[in-house]
């Protein structure tokens, strides 16, 4: 940097270092997606007429369906708690206000599996009542194998998204319009629908945004149930057909449809950003709720804490104890390690990097530093494995590019990096970016830029100025995005399986050798600790939380 | 400032390569120390089964042999694709999966390559191995009926195809056509009875099918005992699984099934593989086929067989006792390599006759 004392000709070089800096993250997020976006310009194959004919139509339709009333679900249940937590005290509620995030710890495959395995033929309540009471009901009307089924498993371990995202908004950001409309006697009816659905709107789309893009690319649960959705076709193409390209080609359209939802969003927004810069962030004091309405709040929040948790980790608790001594235990501290380790880091580096570009688009002028960012994405709407090819690709194009590297260091191999752990942490941060750069860019969103401002003006430099005045600010959406992607990384399954270096497991891969044969009980002791560790987490977090200056 | 960021960047990658660096030689020092002592000293798997059988069989591999088994785990396609990209340099030096016409698939990409040793030719029938030695088979799993003892009795079965008849309409139940066992299956009429007849057949059973498919191989076998169906099409080893489940009501539910393999007097049952072929690109190809030769010797193929109830591939081996139970039978008598060839055609008539 120079030495002239200019405030405008600082910003503009600083500016131009974050450019920089983030236009070469982006980059290096979207270049292996580059080979899946050329896959729209392939040439159709020969498969293509049969593909059109016999697969898109009616399986676009069960995916609409499929993302449309999970939305509605998730967004029903995640802003309901989200409401209740941020605006009103109930027994429970400190507890509930972590434990709802819960949920989100168990894989939805693995959730489809625990309750396909509760409600089945075999499960506890037939086989309670066909033992216990001699009563043989319809097993049609447990069968949860379908659409419905479906969706239903997708609202519990999804809702957490809406619900964490929109409960920070509100207990932070909304609190002063919130605590206005109060003073002002509106009625909490009055207040939810004119107040809290509009001014969350952003948050409510950024959560639902995850949740849709989940159930787009989810192969597990409709796999085990037998729907067929875009994701089956894309697999189809691949496995069955054996025609990669025309799968690539069908991602590829899936990433074409999230592009155009995310223009839409954009647009609808005005390409504003909204920015609650008062100096008093701080929580909304909470309504004390008595008799009647606090046996509600309490029963409404356990009975989704129960159906979306309990039941399912008892149930695999179960399964613990039915197969115990039967499923090896020997290595199972060094799966536990492998997946802290590895997801760790991956999360890390992505609010690392959240941090550099979320903080570019928000000095940045340009009206492409808002939209830039978007691309970063694209990772989370495409099936995993689709990206796992790309991710190959790209590695080997670099091994191969640093092979005289290698050479030179005495390594006598041809491929280093794509036999390492730095493949599957790329592709993890590829894949989960957007759901850590959600977090950040809503976290400067509610700090805005006037205090930046403020120390830059006073002549502190601007990377001082970021980590002394913005970062401590942020520490709620730096926390909150570090458990987002942490425990989703946790249970990361196709990426985890195809590009993790020799001889090595986590505790998602040991969870899917077991189920992917059937065998959900052996799965359960796998399941258990991913539950397991990712409670701990969003146990610590949330005491960090709690500890956030107010 | 540019710069600044820029070599900031750089470096950050250059820590990134090193820590992947670091992390792979200290994984290697040891098989590097061995290399020094004995050039052959690992094999490197990439492999689709997931048994916990699998993983004890290498082990003692290791401990007969001291030639080092590092695996990759992963879906069979997705490592197909992973060997094909990474061409010449792979690390692969085999690839074991669950599903022939994987290994035809291998091998019509040209990732695979020939061996061929007497042990092997003596402990695989010629029938479980490649034309051209690119593959060999490790164990056999059979695709078989399965009825409720209560509602049906054994004559009434008779043929895969007879079960279109309209006899059994609303009686019949299959997992979704995604399935690979079931491809196979359908490539193996198409094989046997070409593709007009194998359309029909796949059209007859929709017709005639209990529900629209869902689940695994054993949710069919629980829906018979449900009373949602009456019979089943599922794979021999998820039946002896249930039999032997920690879960005692799948206990009960397996027992109350009947085993009955189907075409006997005819064409025979379907039958699939496991199986594994040495990577073209092999560096280790030597290790490699031994490895293949233990798999297939007389210890392994019993674990293999007994621990997952898989029929083993090598003849002078003793079934598994529940395999023996439930007794001899006459196999399809077509290339297996066929399964392969007509997996995607099979694929087109499920979704033109509307098998999910």
């Amino acid at each position: 940097m120079t030495k002239d004392g200019f405030g405008m000709m600082r910003r503009i070089s600083n500016v131009n270092g974050w450019t920089i800096g983030s236009v070469l993250i982006i980059i290096l997020l979207f270049v292996p997606n580059l080979s899946i976006v050329t896959g729209i310009f392939t040439p159709p194959s020969e498969n293509w007429a049969h593909i059109q004919e016999f697969m898109l139509l009616g399986y676009i339709k069960s995916s609409l369906t499929l993302v449309f009333f999970t939305a509605i679900f998730t967004i029903v249940i995640g802003l309901s708690l989200a409401w209740l937590i941020a605006q009103y005290d109930f027994p429970l509620r400190n507890f509930m206000k972590w434990a709802l995030i819960l949920p989100l710890s168990i894989p939805p495959f693995i959730g489809a599996y625990t309750y396909h395995g509760i409600l089945n033929y075999t499960g506890i309540i037939q086989k309670t009542l066909r033992n216990q009471f001699d009563i043989t009901p319809n097993p049609a009307f447990f069968d949860i194998m379908n659409v419905p089924g479906a969706i239903f498993i997708y609202t519990l371990f999804l809702f957490p998204y809406v619900y964490m995202i929109t409960r920070i908004f509100l207990s932070n950001q909304a609190a002063s319009l919130i605590e206005s409309a109060r003073t002002l006697g509106k009625s909490s009816v009055d207040i939810f629908f004119k107040v809290v659905l509009p001014i969350s709107r952003v948050s409510i789309i950024g959560g639902v945004s995850l949740v849709i893009l989940e159930v787009l690319n989810d192969y597990g649960v409709v796999k085990y149930f037998g729907i067929q959705t875009f994701s089956t076709a894309i697999f189809q193409t691949w496995f069955g057909l054996g025609d990669l390209d025309s799968s690539i080609k069908l991602a590829a359209s899936l990433m074409g449809i999230v592009i155009f939802l995310l223009v839409i969003e954009w647009v609808l927004r005005g390409g504003k950003k909204y920015s609650f810069a008062s100096t008093k962030v701080r929580p909304l004091p909470l309504v004390k709720l008595t008799g009647k309405k606090a046996v509600i709040a309490t029963s409404y929040t356990l009975f989704i804490f129960t159906v979306a948790f309990l039941i399912p980790v008892l149930q695999l608790l179960d399964w613990f104890v039915l197969t115990f001594g039967k499923v090896p235990m020997e290595e199972v501290l060094t799966y536990t390690k492998n997946s802290i380790i590895v997801a760790g880091t991956a999360a890390t580096l992505i609010i690392l990097f959240s941090l550099v570009i979320g903080n570019f688009s928000r000095i940045t002028k340009h009206k492409f530093g808002n939209v830039l960012p978007k691309l970063t994405i694209l990772g989370y709407s495409i099936p995993g494995a689709v990206i796992a090819v790309a991710v190959v690709t790209t590695f080997i194009a670099i091994d191969r590019f640093l092979a005289p590297l290698y050479l030179s260091m005495g390594l006598d191999s041809a491929l280093i990096l794509s036999v390492s752990l730095v493949m599957l942490v790329s592709a993890y941060i590829i894949r989960f970016f957007a759901i850590g750069y959600n977090s950040i860019e809503s976290g400067y969103a509610k700090i805005g830029t006037d205090f930046r401002d403020a120390s830059r003006m006073l002549g502190v430099s601007g990377f001082r100025t970021f980590f002394k005045v913005d970062i401590p600010m942020m520490k709620g959406a730096i926390i909150s995005g570090f458990i987002l992607t942490f425990v989703d990384i946790l249970k990361e399954i196709p990426l985890t399986l195809i590009l993790r270096p020799f001889n090595y497991d986590t505790l998602a891969t040991k969870a899917f050798q077991y189920a992917s044969d059937e065998k959900i009980m052996e799965a359960s002791q796998a399941s258990l600790l991913i539950v397991g560790v990712s409670a701990i987490a969003i146990f610590v977090f949330h005491k960090l939380l709690r500890e956030e200056p107010e | 400032m540019k710069k600044s960021f820029g070599l900031l960047l750089i470096a950050l990658l250059l820590v990134l390569a090193a820590c992947g660096n670091s992390t792979k030689q200290s994984s290697d020092t040891t098989t590097t120390k061995n290399e020094k002592n004995n050039e052959k000293s690992e094999v490197n798997l990439y492999t689709s089964r997931h048994y916990d059988v699998d993983d004890g069989l290498y082990k003692k591999f290791e401990d007969e042999t001291g030639i080092k088994v590092n695996v990759i785990k992963g879906e069979a396609d997705e490592l197909i694709e992973r060997i094909k990209r990474e061409g010449s340099a792979t690390k692969a030096d085999l690839f074991l999966t669950a599903d022939v016409g994987r290994l035809y698939r291998a091998k019509e990409q040209g990732l695979l390559q020939a061996v061929s040793s007497d042990i092997l030719s003596k402990q695989v029938p010629e029938k479980f191995r490649d034309s051209d030695n690119m593959w060999v088979g490790l164990t056999k799993r059979a695709r078989i009926l399965v009825y409720n003892k209560d509602k049906v009795e054994p004559e009434e079965l008779s043929t895969y195809e007879a079960l279109t008849e309209d006899v059994w309409k609303g009686r019949v139940l299959i997992r979704s056509s995604e399935n690979v066992y079931n491809q196979s299956l359908l490539a193996s009429f198409i094989n046997i009875d070409g593709e007009e007849k194998a359309k029909e057949w796949a059209q007859g059973i929709v017709n005639n099918m209990a529900r629209s498919p869902e689940g695994g191989d054993r949710d069919q076998a629980k829906a018979v005992a449900a009373g949602i169906g009456d019979i089943a099409i599922m794979n021999t080893y998820y039946l002896g699984q249930m039999l032997n489940s920690q879960d005692p009501e799948e206990v009960k539910v397996a027992e109350q099934l009947g085993v009955f393999f189907p075409n006997q007097e005819t064409t025979g049952t379907h039958v699939n593989i496991s199986g594994a072929g040495v990577v073209k690109n092999s560096k280790n190809a030597d290790n490699a086929l031994k490895l293949l030769e233990f798999l297939t010797d007389e210890e392994a193929q019993y674990t293999f067989a007994e621990a997952n109830y898989e029929y083993p591939v090598n003849p002078d081996v003793e079934q598994a006792e529940l395999l023996k139970s439930w007794g001899d039978f006459k196999e399809q008598d077509i290339p297996l390599t066929t399964l392969g060839e007509n997996s995607a055609k099979a694929i087109m008539i499920f979704n033109e006759v509307g098998w999910k």
